[in-house]
């Protein structure tokens, strides 16, 4: 290049001088004096150095090895090219890659360059050195015109590249429909197959390409797979190419069945078919009728399949609910109307729950079509109904009888099943698993000796555990499919009806496998009457999954939900003032739309550069701090200083109930976004959060004086001692003695031995919920915005804690150093040695669930371990000795943050009951 | 990819407990007998690709429990299906005189064009005979239904009662009796017919190889 650049320089002086330059000697420089002329096509200049020298214009320079007519061919220099090829330029020369000039005019569609190689009887069938060859070069790109001018002169329109790929096949794949007409006009084979057996056809399904696989149909292409298989169908549905499918489908009607049937294939990829069937919905009424009847035929099927007890479940079970899925999806969408036809094309950008349009559709096809449409549909329902009532039927037989025929049945088709069909021997397998009769047995006699034999107890339970995951995949399926019927967020009267039916059925199954609510029973999260039915059960399920519970159903309505934090649009990054950070972020978050936020938050501090999930983690990190900030009277501290709850007097700020709503949306917003605040409220409020009413003992974290008086109104009889209390108590509004009632007349009914829990209780709500229900209100009101009530009810307070402010670290060594030891327990004892070697084998969550439970708190005071406080003051960490019987928890009381041990026999025991006593602990509280 | 067929029929096997349905089935499908079979819970499924009158039909199977408290479960599976074989057991006339109850139910709760084949099974235990031959191809005649006696053990005639319903079916497709598109006739189209010019081009280029050498 330098020399070209010296030479072009050499060159312009003397023309500038008016004086024609001889060309170099040598080729090697000559062709550098000439590559710019030709490039620019100064054929004169060109023509005149070339007249008296002897240069070899075949002359092939540079790394690719190519001539000078290559130059002008592949830059449009046509004089030039006219000229070079009058000197006797060889039209064929092929470069290092087997191109030849008219390869490359092809490639760069130069027309006239194109058509002088030809007058010179440049060769168009030389393949370069993939195969390629002229023809090849216009496929591609399309240049139809050319092509027309080329196609006269070649022998052979289906000459292959080195991959059996003829000019047809990168036509179609490229989607140049001209190009695909002008070179089936010239006779290309419209079924050849590539090396791999891919046929035109299967290139333009491949990559969708809608108007070139149609005319290929139209004339006369055929449907053939490739050599693996791949069918041009499959290709399409890979792609999500609707259009392209229903070109198909036009062309061979029983493609249609085919798309329906690859809903059941497991290496699917969903959203691509979803997509493909959207837009086949939306072509004619009838077309959706026909795509949901079809689907829920293969969804019965399937179900069915799901039922029979050797199907593998897990395969036919996302099957059967991948099925479902795309039925109720494309049910959803509606048939389409000619008046909406054409804006529900296919683009990719449409919003399929548009409520306007599923208003106008619903009422129409409600009546007889959805009856019709849901027909194969009910034959799996009613299976469902009846495989429940045998279920139903067997346990009350169990009960009732202890020998049940069908239970031991079962029992020996779960033997048999697990066994490999081609092993000859199935006792050794059986023998293996738990039941033992059933081993022993000789083949032969398995049917009806063994009847009698098996004990009950376990035979009731075998007949759940091998159909009740198989049900209840099928409920769930059938609770999709009564959803979608319903408008949004309204649970089927026939689910509920369903869901009461088979009570005893369903209970059995989850108490049995609690599992199967977090795979299956999605349903309770969205119908809180239901709910309520299977509670007990779900909240003693470890904390983890049903964190994961949760959040799965909380993400499960974002429209992407498989993408977190997408990007978000410049308006939407909500831009605070670090100076004035809450008012500046309640202004914001006000201002922004829930839908938006839920998608994804990002933060740009005013002036400030930065962006991302570190701005996020900072904006809530100083934002809950501001939120406690006593200036805005918001929240007070309680007792023990570290932990707030709602100001009762938080009325001095005017917009106090405002600011409430948005404390609660940054605390949803945050747990949404799994962020992590710099708050820890009290007990009482976070029961307030999750609708538990809340108890005497929580008084204590705002009043330990007050807590303590209620405890020992409990704990004494007060018949004799003329406390003279009533139903009423006075409470301090800024200064002013007010008697307030707690209940209707309360001023007048005197507190006795007989009612005084009734009154703690009332005291205990006045103080703690009553004075502040405005607050609390507007702040739930906030927190719902992001996070339903029925989602976060799956909580605790002190799981609640957890989620929203974190799992805090705990160093065992600080706790060790700052624990106490009294009732008889002694540093050294053996008991206690155990104590601590179980407190370091536990895990980080473990640990703060101990905290938690001998000291009602999840955390560590700062400065450690030193700092515990206690109902009236510091008050170090103590264990107390209790003398040891068998299977005795241990206890805590957690206003003195004293763990009553017992003195366990061993490590193994302690440890044993410790966590048993820190799984239960947290839900029943008994006062020690 | 997905299979490829011609047609798909579902087919039911019913009769009392006890008469082989399930061995059948496994016959059908596998090759070979069931050793260690037990009672069927529910329903079983299973399916082969056969080669019927030039057409490949996959047969979708569902294997009914023959007990009668599986009875409500498994009748809601007769809906929708093209062919049934009806079993009992030639050594237990009490499995024969249930076939009035069975065929009932069959008519009733199945498509009324259901092909039903009658299968007595257990032939190889003919000393223990207690149904004769001519006694139950009466009751078929009466009822129009095929007839044949199998055995699963053997393999006798398992192949032939399912192909030969198959058959049947093909039959009255081809008559225009069973149209494949009415809902619940339990007959499906495949895509077979559109794949069947892949096999020619195999064997065209194996031809141009051989005349080049």
């Amino acid at each position: 290049m330098e020399r070209a650049m010296e030479q072009l320089n050499r060159l312009s002086r003397s023309l500038r001088r008016a004086r024609t330059v001889d060309l170099p000697e040598d080729n090697e420089t000559a062709v550098y004096t000439l590559m710019p002329m030709v490039m620019a096509d100064q054929h004169r200049s060109v023509s005149e150095l070339l007249s008296n020298s002897k240069f070899d214009v075949n002359y092939a320079f540079g790394r690719v090895k190519r001539s000078l007519l290559h130059i002008a061919a592949n830059c449009g220099s046509v004089e030039c090219l006219v000229l070079l090829l009058k000197k006797g330029a060889n039209p064929n020369y092929q470069d290092i890659s087997g191109c030849t000039p008219l390869h490359l005019a092809a490639r760069n569609g130069q027309k006239k360059c194109m058509s002088k190689l030809l007058e010179y009887s440049a060769d168009v069938n030389i393949c370069n050195n993939e195969g390629l060859t002229a023809i090849h070069w216009l496929a591609v790109n399309g240049r139809t015109e050319l092509l027309h001018d080329l196609v006269q002169h070649v022998s052979n329109v289906d000459v292959e590249d080195t991959m059996g790929q003829t000019a047809l096949h990168v036509a179609c794949q490229n989607g140049h429909k001209t190009t695909v007409l002008c070179l089936l006009d010239s006779g290309a084979d419209i079924n050849r197959p590539n090396v791999s057996g891919a046929t035109p056809l299967y290139f333009a399904c491949s990559h969708g390409q809608r108007d070139t696989a149609q005319i290929l149909l139209s004339r006369g292409a055929k449907y053939l797979p490739d050599k693996n298989g791949v069918t041009p169908l499959d290709l399409c549905v890979q792609g999500g190419y609707g259009e392209t499918c229903e070109i198909l489908i036009q062309h061979h009607p029983r493609l249609f069945q085919t798309v329906i049937q690859m809903t059941q294939n497991e290496d699917l990829r969903e959203n691509m078919l979803r997509q493909v069937l959207e837009h086949l919905s939306q072509q004619s009424e009838s077309q959706y009728l026909k795509i949901l009847t079809s689907l829920a035929e293969v969804a019965t099927t399937n179900g069915h399949k799901l039922l029979s007890l050797s199907s593998s479940y897990e395969a036919q079970m996302k099957s059967l609910l991948r099925i479902v899925r795309m039925f109720c999806h494309v049910f959803r969408l509606g048939p389409s109307s000619p008046t909406n036809g054409n804006d529900m094309g296919y683009n990719g950008n449409k919003t399929p729950r548009s409520q306007a349009f599923k208003g106008c559709w619903l009422p129409q096809i409600k009546g007889l079509a959805v009856q019709f449409l849901m027909e194969p549909l009910e034959l799996l329902w009613h299976s469902l109904d009846e495989w429940l009532a045998l279920i139903a039927t067997e346990l009350t037989k169990n009960r009732s009888d202890s020998s049940s025929s069908i239970a031991s049945l079962l029992l020996i088709q779960k033997g048999a099943s697990q066994q490999d069909p081609a092993s000859p021997c199935p006792s050794d397998v059986i023998g293996a698993e738990s039941s033992g009769e059933l081993a022993a047995t000789p083949r032969e006699s398995l049917s009806h000796e063994l009847v009698e034999k098996p004990d009950a107890g376990a035979d009731g339970e075998d007949v759940i555990s091998v159909t009740a995951n198989r049900l209840s995949a099928v409920i769930q399926a059938f609770y999709m499919c009564c959803s979608c019927q319903m408008p949004l967020g309204m649970t089927s009267p026939r689910f509920i009806e369903f869901v009461c039916k088979h009570d005893d059925v369903l209970k059995c199954f989850v108490t049995r496998n609690p599992k199967i609510i977090f795979d299956h029973f999605h349903f309770l999260l969205e119908c809180p009457e239901l709910m309520s039915r299977f509670m007990h059960i779900i909240k003693a399920q470890p904390f983890k999954e049903r964190c994961e519970w949760f959040y799965e159903h909380l993400l499960a309505g974002q429209p992407d939900s498989d993408m977190v934090h997408r990007p978000v649009s410049e308006s939407d990054i909500l831009l605070v003032h670090r100076d004035s950070i809450f008012r500046s972020s309640c202004e914001v978050v006000f201002k922004s739309n829930c839908q938006k936020l839920k998608q994804g938050i990002a933060v740009r501090f005013h002036g400030e550069e930065g962006m991302g999930q570190g701005v996020v983690r900072e904006w809530f990190d100083i934002l809950s701090n501001e939120i406690i900030n006593p200036d805005y009277a918001l929240f007070t501290q309680s007792a023990d200083g570290t932990t707030f709850q709602p100001n009762s007097n938080s009325s001095v700020n005017p917009d106090h109930l405002n600011y409430f709503r948005f404390a609660g949306e940054i605390l949803g917003l945050a747990l949404y976004h799994r962020q992590l605040v710099n708050i820890y409220f009290t007990r009482s409020f976070y029961k307030h959060i999750l609708g538990i009413p809340v108890n005497y003992q929580d008084v204590a974290s705002i009043d330990p004086e007050y807590a303590k008086n209620l405890q020992w109104i409990l704990d004494n009889d007060i018949s004799d001692l003329g406390l003279e209390l009533t139903f009423s108590v006075e409470t301090d509004v800024f200064g002013a003695m007010e008697e307030v009632p707690l209940k209707p007349g309360g001023s007048s009914i005197l507190v006795t031995q007989e009612n005084k829990a009734e009154y703690v209780q009332l005291v205990t709500e006045l103080r703690m919920t009553r004075a502040i229900q405005p607050q609390i209100n507007g702040f739930l009101q906030g927190f719902h915005m992001f996070i339903p009530p029925s989602l976060i009810q799956l909580f605790d307070e002190y799981e609640l804690e957890l989620l929203l402010s974190g799992m805090p670290e705990i160093d065992v060594q600080d706790w060790i150093k700052n624990t106490e030891y009294t009732s008889g327990y002694e540093r050294d004892d053996p008991v206690i040695q155990w104590f601590w070697e179980v407190v370091q084998e536990l895990t980080q969550e473990e640990r703060v669930l101990l905290l938690q439970f001998v000291t009602g708190s999840s955390r560590v005071p700062h400065g450690g371990f030193a700092y515990i406080m206690g109902g009236s003051g510091l008050q170090n960490f103590t264990i107390a000795a209790v003398a040891y019987t068998l299977n005795l928890l241990p206890t805590s009381s957690t206003c003195i943050n004293m763990l009553k041990l017992p003195e366990y026999p061993s490590k193994e025991i302690l440890k044993d009951r410790l966590l048993v006593a820190l799984r239960c602990g947290s839900y029943g509280y008994t006062m020690a | 990819m997905s299979e490829t067929y011609d047609f798909l029929f579902k087919f039911l096997v019913i009769g009392s407990a006890g008469t082989g349905k399930s061995c059948l089935l496994h016959q059908f499908i596998e090759n070979k007998f069931k050793q260690d079979s037990n009672h069927t819970i529910g329903v079983e499924f299973g399916s082969r690709v056969v080669n019927v009158g030039g057409k490949t039909v996959k047969l979708q199977i569902w294997d009914t429990a023959g007990q009668e408290r599986f009875r409500s479960v498994t009748r809601s599976y007769y809906r929708g299906a093209a062919g049934a074989l009806l079993v009992y057991d030639i050594t237990s006339r009490e499995t024969y005189n249930t076939l009035t109850n069975w065929l009932t139910d069959a008519r009733t709760l199945a498509s009324p064009n259901i092909v039903i084949i009658l299968c007595g099974n257990k032939k190889d235990l003919d000393a223990d005979r207690e149904v004769t031959f001519l006694e139950a191809s009466r009751f078929a005649q009466e009822n129009e239904l095929m007839f044949l006696e199998t055995s699963a053990l053997t393999g006798e005639n398992v192949e032939e009662a399912f192909l030969k319903c198959a058959r049947i079916i093909l039959n009255k497709i081809d008559s225009g009796e069973l149209d494949p598109e009415r809902m619940g006739s339990g007959i499906q189209y495949g895509d077979a017919s559109l794949r069947q010019l892949r096999q020619p081009r195999g064997t065209q280029s194996q031809t141009k190889q051989q005349c080049s050498c």
